[in-house]
């Protein structure tokens, strides 16, 4: 009998999450996905060929495959950026809402890659197997996701010192 | 802000920030989702059962023809076909046997018939000819 990929799927869970919210933000429509996915691994659970790939690769395809499913409605809407006042909550907690609009401002093909590496966790052998490239591919294409996400977060920086540099005359 | 995002040598690692800041869903979601999972039971079999059943009832009814004679039946039906087929698409014109018979009896093509009886009567003459010149002339 196969191998069942869904014997453990806490963790499972955690990583489709994390790479669906890499995707399309988090919040409910993470959640919906997530779970559409998880619906769909159930269904197909009995053709799922370890050979093939990790349990978590095969259902990385699986939530790409819904997330270009509800592509076809509007845009998703960034949420974590936009919900919360960053001058109310602590440091860590604004460097990670401005990584998360930072990588909501890359284009579609880097943020998949990014989600892909530092959400569900897959190594770069995995990733080209998802994306049906070769490994030095994804290698060299992440080096640029990250290249370009760094001169964004270096934009910001940058832009964010300018205003406190504009705010200060008046407050003096 | 700490400006988290600067060089490696700096103090950044990007991607140290990327994993630490990876989104986290709900604990209730996860636990919610991982109960839907467990209570569904595993059909692992179902493709394995399919198999299994269609070759049962294809080896059930092989078994039922073989038993009334239907194989054999079946095997000829299908060599008609093949002989049917065959005569509709071959397009050859009628065999004609050169050696029979009948071409015996008749003989061959008039034609041909002809050019051999020039072509004797002309050795004939021929021959003559050789006999006349090889004799002495007639002076009476």
């Amino acid at each position: 009998m196969a191998r069942d990929p869904l014997a453990d799927p806490g963790p499972l869970i955690r990583r489709v999450y994390a790479y669906v919210a890499y995707r399309v933000g988090e919040g409910a429509e993470a959640e919906d996905l997530t779970s559409e996915t998880f619906e769909r691994a159930l269904r197909y659970r009995g053709s799922y060929d370890p050979r093939r790939g990790e349990p978590v690769a095969w259902l990385i395809g699986i939530a790409r495959r819904c997330i270009e499913g509800g592509r076809l409605g509007p845009e998703p809407v960034a949420t974590a950026g936009e919900t919360a006042d960053p001058l109310d909550v602590e440091g860590s907690t604004i460097d990670r809402l401005t990584l998360a609009q930072a990588v909501e401002r890359l284009d579609e093909r880097d943020r998949e890659l990014i989600a892909l590496r530092y959400g569900s966790d897959l190594s770069a052998r995995q990733i080209a197997e998802v994306l049906e490239l070769r490994t030095n591919a994804v290698e060299v294409a992440l080096h640029r996701a990250l290249a370009r996400l760094r001169k964004l977060l270096e934009g910001d920086e940058a832009a964010q010192a300018d205003t406190r540099l504009r705010e200060r005359p008046s407050t003096l | 802000m700490r400006g988290f995002f600067r060089r490696k040598d700096e103090g950044l690692d990007l991607e140290r920030e990327l994993r630490a800041s990876r989104p986290q869903p709900r604990d209730e979601f996860v636990q919610m989702l991982e109960d839907r999972v467990h209570e569904t039971p595993r059909r692992a079999t179902r493709g394995g059962f399919r198999i299994a059943f269609v070759g049962a009832i294809t080896a059930c009814m092989l078994f039922a023809l073989a038993a009334v004679g239907g194989l054999g039946q079946a095997a000829s039906a299908v060599g008609d076909v093949a002989v049917t087929a065959q005569r509709i698409v071959n397009t050859q014109g009628p065999t004609i046997v050169k050696k029979s018979s009948a071409a015996s009896q008749y003989g061959k093509p008039a034609k041909k018939k002809i050019k051999k009886k020039i072509k004797a009567k002309k050795k004939v003459k021929a021959k003559k000819k050789v006999r006349r010149a090889g004799r002495p002339r007639f002076t009476g």
